[in-house]
């Protein structure tokens, strides 16, 4: 074939020699399940060195299935000038198998002809000197189901590759969505709480004013518990054996003094105030006992 | 053309992209909760600390409550029992053990500030008590 160069893109129509064909009658519905079982049908014609793509269409009442290696449709296409990206989509001559019941030329030394339904490529020689020899009108031609040139060979990234880490990254950005608007809602039950405590108390949208509202109550809130927890304390001090006789509360501190009855109430006395972390002060039998607020 | 031939590798850019918006968006959505939920827990905590405070130390309905400082003790024992503004000065004599009992358990839980509490036992089992207080 002699080079060409293109400004647009083609179509391209395979001759036999880039393709194996193998017709077969099989109870099969969908061309999908055909090219399921593809690559078994051509165990025995096709060799394992190279790698082959198959195609599958229905042929009348039969299953069409080509087998083609794309590296070698590619070396082709690179030898006459094609650009791969130049190519569009990629038929097979078998699939115009109607049209060519009538022989094509091809070139000087060949002709394309559709001999018991397979589209065969017979040296001219073979054929008869004066025969006419048809036209391929390339317009009336009514062709679907052609192969794309495939991702993988016009791409650095194969479709197979761009299917797995494209999902890849869908499912990841996906997850990393959904993650974020988990965490995003998280708070939404607080800021609705939040919401509902500042519409009761609007005043207290401002941070100033509850700081300042909290520094009024929080300090008095302490020392009142305290005086409160170290007057309970100071009750469990006395019994019938130790009485009270002064008391004094202030805001800085409590004092007492407490009457006991002999040494070994005193000391008990004592190490109770001790352990309540009290001061005492020890006068005869009176004990004296005070803590800062 | 150039797309149809590029056409995986701007898929893959593509999917690329829309993972790595994604990534900043979970990147961001975290910081911002980092930022806010501990700013709201402590307003939430300010705001439920304060109404609590309030509800216990803000005096409400005092003036009527701390009238039963007087009331539980004999009127007798009573030796003064002012309450002006929002203080009260209270003098109590002859009290009995169980009667200071009585009025300190009363006090002590009534949330009033406790100014000045001053108890001294004149005489056996009978003490006086001086209270200043205030709401």
């Amino acid at each position: 074939m002699e080079p060409v160069t293109l400004n647009n893109s083609v179509d391209i129509i395979l001759t036999p020699q880039f393709y194996t064909l193998i017709r077969e009658d099989l109870e099969l519905k969908f061309a999908y399940q055909a090219k399921q079982i593809a690559p078994s049908l051509f165990d025995d014609y096709l060799n394992n060195v190279q790698e082959y793509q198959y195609h599958v269409n229905k042929c009348d009442t039969h299953w069409c299935f080509i087998a083609y290696n794309i590296d070698e449709i590619d070396t082709f296409l690179n030898s006459v000038g094609i650009e791969k990206h130049r190519v569009s989509k990629i038929y097979f001559a078998q699939q115009i198998a109607n049209v060519l019941k009538e022989p094509i030329l091809l070139n000087d030394r060949e002709v394309l002809q559709t001999i018991d339904e397979t589209v065969t490529l017979i040296p001219k020689r073979l054929m008869e000197p004066d025969l006419e020899y048809k036209s391929l009108n390339i317009e009336d031609l009514k062709i679907s189901n052609g192969v794309s040139m495939g991702a993988s060979l016009n791409s650095f990234v194969s479709l197979k590759e761009t299917i797995l880490l494209g999902s890849l990254l869908f499912t990841l950005g996906t997850a990393f969505i959904v993650e974020g608007t988990r965490t995003k809602s998280s708070i939404a039950s607080e800021n609705e709480r939040l919401g509902m405590l500042l519409d009761e108390n609007p005043k207290y949208t401002n941070s100033t004013l509850r700081k300042s509202v909290l520094e009024k109550y929080q300090p008095l809130d302490k020392i009142e518990r305290n005086k409160r927890q170290s007057l309970k304390d100071l009750s469990k001090f006395l019994s019938a054996n130790s009485q009270l006789k002064e008391l004094t509360i202030n805001d800085s501190k409590i004092e007492a003094t407490i009457a006991t009855a002999n040494e070994t109430i005193k000391k008990q006395v004592i190490e109770h105030t001790k352990a309540k972390n009290f001061k005492s002060i020890i006068t005869g039998l009176n004990v004296k006992v005070e803590k800062k607020i | 053309m150039t797309l149809q031939r590029y056409r995986n590798e701007i898929i893959l850019l593509v999917a690329f992209l829309f993972a790595l918006f994604a990534f900043f968006y979970k990147i961001s959505a975290n910081s911002y909760v980092e930022e806010n939920k501990a700013n709201i827990q402590e307003q939430i905590s300010e705001i439920s600390k304060i109404k609590n405070y309030q509800g216990m130390w803000g005096g409400k309905n005092m003036a009527n409550k701390v009238k039963s400082l007087k009331t539980i003790i004999d009127p007798s024992k009573v030796d003064s029992f002012n309450k002006k503004s929002k203080k009260l000065n209270a003098v109590y004599s002859n009290l009995t053990s169980m009667e200071l009992n009585q009025l300190t358990n009363k006090l002590i839980n009534m949330p009033v500030q406790i100014i000045n509490l001053h108890i001294i036992e004149n005489a056996k089992n009978k003490f006086s008590m001086e209270l200043t207080c205030k709401w």
